[in-house]
């Protein structure tokens, strides 16, 4: 009996050739691309797929598209890889659908195969829709380039590759958008469709087209970071929803996010145990309300002693200053704190706060998130900038979101709860419970603006008026003392501001049987104002 | 040294200048405090350092964003 060859039938030389094909598609656009994009501070997408997910958890798909180069016989020199790198893998042990651009190929700009394979719509987005998971994308690209003509023969229509899936994905699965280059054009309006994003200081800019366009069209000479850098895309424009010093923060910063997110729409937020008993009582909150009305004082803090520790991660804590949003845990369980910020404005809703309390309110009735109310507003922003802004509309906006919102909420006034602002941060539609602390008062204004207009002729026929004034805001005031609202049921409790804690994680508890029987998709009707 | 431009996060007046030019600030020390929306709001030293120039006085409007002093650290 003769010994056949050891490889016959065997397909070791395909295998071989899948082995060369797999460490082209690893080296990306060469070592020369890859040192001098490391020289400028900048992992490559595979090192950040590598650091963002767990370890060994990645599942590449799609590690052979490119640009195979081959000789006259047909013989396999080398392949470009396609400059998108994208696949399944676990972030704390859960499946998410992760991709990114390779900037070391063209920049990553797009790349017409088949079958495309992330950055808007694609397999990526398929499989988070598909498998309802996650979708963590890594920007790093400019978008579409001018030269895509030469190659094709003709201009593409604007969007031949476009958002469909992306925006259908907003209502069913958490959607993280981490902004790590420049990106201009269809990437920059990608980071913007997420639920959160990211960005990194210096080397991330974000901007609908950079600065040649920005000369050619306007003649105005500006840097990548003047126009798009933290400056303006986090702090002055809400862009992007949060900064990270370092590419290695973000990807922190993305794991924390997706934390407290359930995997999709189907499904509730994972509850842990923090080992923070509900009923702590903490003494500082009695005094952190000054007694006088004009000063103002740190509600980050008292955020901080109600949730549960090391549970608070703050979005847009750049933006629209005059209100707080994080995300936290109350017992263990996910609850979405907005809370007015006395330091700016008095707390005042200005348009840039109505707009971040109606998107991150939108956010967590999405996800099935309870929200807790810290109202301290004096009402609308007002002054002819305030007007100009549009604080009327966009602050009816947040009312209009709000009210849509069917997830529980809970109010508790800490100081001031004034006018349709104050009305914002309720919960009209469900059970309605407003807590109060002693040191709350309310109305549909507030008494040292409203006394002067409403007793007009009555103040201005008193021989001394300033004095007839004075007078009358006193009696009035003894009047709103919170108590007298309690004995007539118009605000359901006040309670001592050491029982805060205690007193919401029970009713967030009570709301999980509420929460897991209204899971699923939100659909949206009417249109918003 | 690096120089810190400190900005209103607010518009309002200048109500009360509490740190004069010269002085050495710890860490949250409160350099003035503005009045907006009838609230006093203090204009804080985050990091500390030495104050170098108020650019403000008493009474006088400012509007969010203004640099109304500089810091070296």
């Amino acid at each position: 009996m003769s010994a056949e060859p050891s490889d016959a039938g065997s397909w070791q030389p395909e295998v071989d050739e899948l082995a060369f094909r797999r460490a082209q598609a690893d080296a990306l656009g060469g070592p020369a691309a890859v040192a001098k994009h490391h020289a400028q501070g900048r992992l490559t997408i595979r090192e950040r797929i590598a650091a963002m997910a767990d370890a060994g958890s990645f599942q590449e798909v799609g590690r052979l598209t490119g640009q195979g180069r081959y000789d006259a016989e047909g013989k396999l020199l080398g392949v470009t890889p396609a400059p998108y790198v994208m696949g399944l893998a676990k972030i704390d042990g859960r499946p998410v659908a992760i991709g990114g651009e390779d900037f070391t190929v063209r920049g990553g700009t797009s790349w017409s195969g088949d079958r495309k394979k992330g950055g808007q719509g694609g397999f990526v987005e398929d499989l988070a829709h598909q498998y309802r998971i996650p979708l963590v994308n890594l920007i790093d690209g400019s978008g579409g380039s001018v030269t895509s003509i030469n190659r094709r023969g003709h201009s593409v229509f604007p969007g031949v590759h476009g958002f469909e899936r992306s925006v259908q994905l907003m209502g069913e699965v958490p959607v993280v958008c981490a902004v790590l280059g420049t990106a201009a054009g269809g990437p920059a309006g990608r980071a913007i469709l997420s639920h959160w994003s990211v960005m990194v200081k210096d080397t991330s800019h974000v901007f609908a087209a950079g600065p040649p366009v920005v000369e050619r069209s306007l003649r105005q000479k500006i840097t990548k970071e003047e126009l798009g850098g933290l400056g303006v895309a986090v702090a002055l424009a809400g862009t992007i929803d949060n900064a990270a010093a370092s590419e290695a923060q973000c990807f922190e910063m993305v794991r924390r996010y997706l934390s407290y997110m359930p995997q999709n729409v189907w499904r509730l937020p994972p509850v842990v145990d923090t080992g923070d008993p509900a009923d702590r009582a903490e003494q500082a909150l009695l005094s952190i309300v000054p007694r006088n009305r004009r000063k103002a004082y740190d509600m980050r803090r008292v955020i901080q002693l109600i949730a549960d520790r090391g549970s608070v991660f703050e979005l847009q804590p750049a933006f629209g200053k005059a209100l707080i949003t994080c995300l936290a845990r109350m017992n263990g369980k996910v609850v979405g704190f907005v809370a007015n910020n006395p330091m700016v404005y008095g707390g005042a809703m200005d348009g840039r706060a109505a707009r971040k309390q109606a998107h991150f309110v939108e956010l967590c009735d999405c996800f099935h998130i309870p929200l807790a109310f810290l109202v301290d507003v004096p009402g609308f922003m007002v002054g002819r900038d305030a007007e100009a802004a549009g604080t009327l509309r966009e602050g009816m906006r947040s009312v209009f979101v709000g009210l849509q919102a069917s997830v529980p909420m809970f109010t508790v006034v800490i100081r001031k709860c004034y006018g349709m602002a104050g009305m914002g941060a309720t919960d009209k539609n469900g059970l309605d419970l407003k807590l109060a602390w002693p040191s709350a008062e309310w109305g549909s204004l507030p008494i040292e603006g409203g006394v002067a207009a409403a007793f007009r002729r009555e103040i201005q026929a008193s021989p001394d008026p300033a004095a007839r004034e004075a007078q009358i805001e006193e009696e009035l005031r003894a009047m709103a003392s919170p108590f007298r609202t309690a004995e007539a049921f118009g605000v359901e409790e006040i309670i001592d501001p050491r029982e805060t804690r205690a007193y919401l994680c029970r009713f967030i508890d009570a709301a999980q049987e509420r929460l897991a029987t209204s899971v699923g998709p939100k659909p949206k009707y009417g249109v918003r104002p | 040294m690096a120089s810190i431009q400190i900005r209103t996060e607010v518009t309002g007046s200048v109500w009360k200048i509490e740190a004069q030019a010269g002085q050495k600030l710890a860490a949250g020390a409160t350099i003035m405090i503005l009045e907006s929306m009838k609230m006093e709001i203090p204009v804080i030293a985050e990091d500390g350092g030495t104050l170098v120039a108020l650019h403000v006085a008493e009474g006088e409007s400012v509007d969010e964003g203004q640099v109304v002093a500089t810091l070296t650290e």
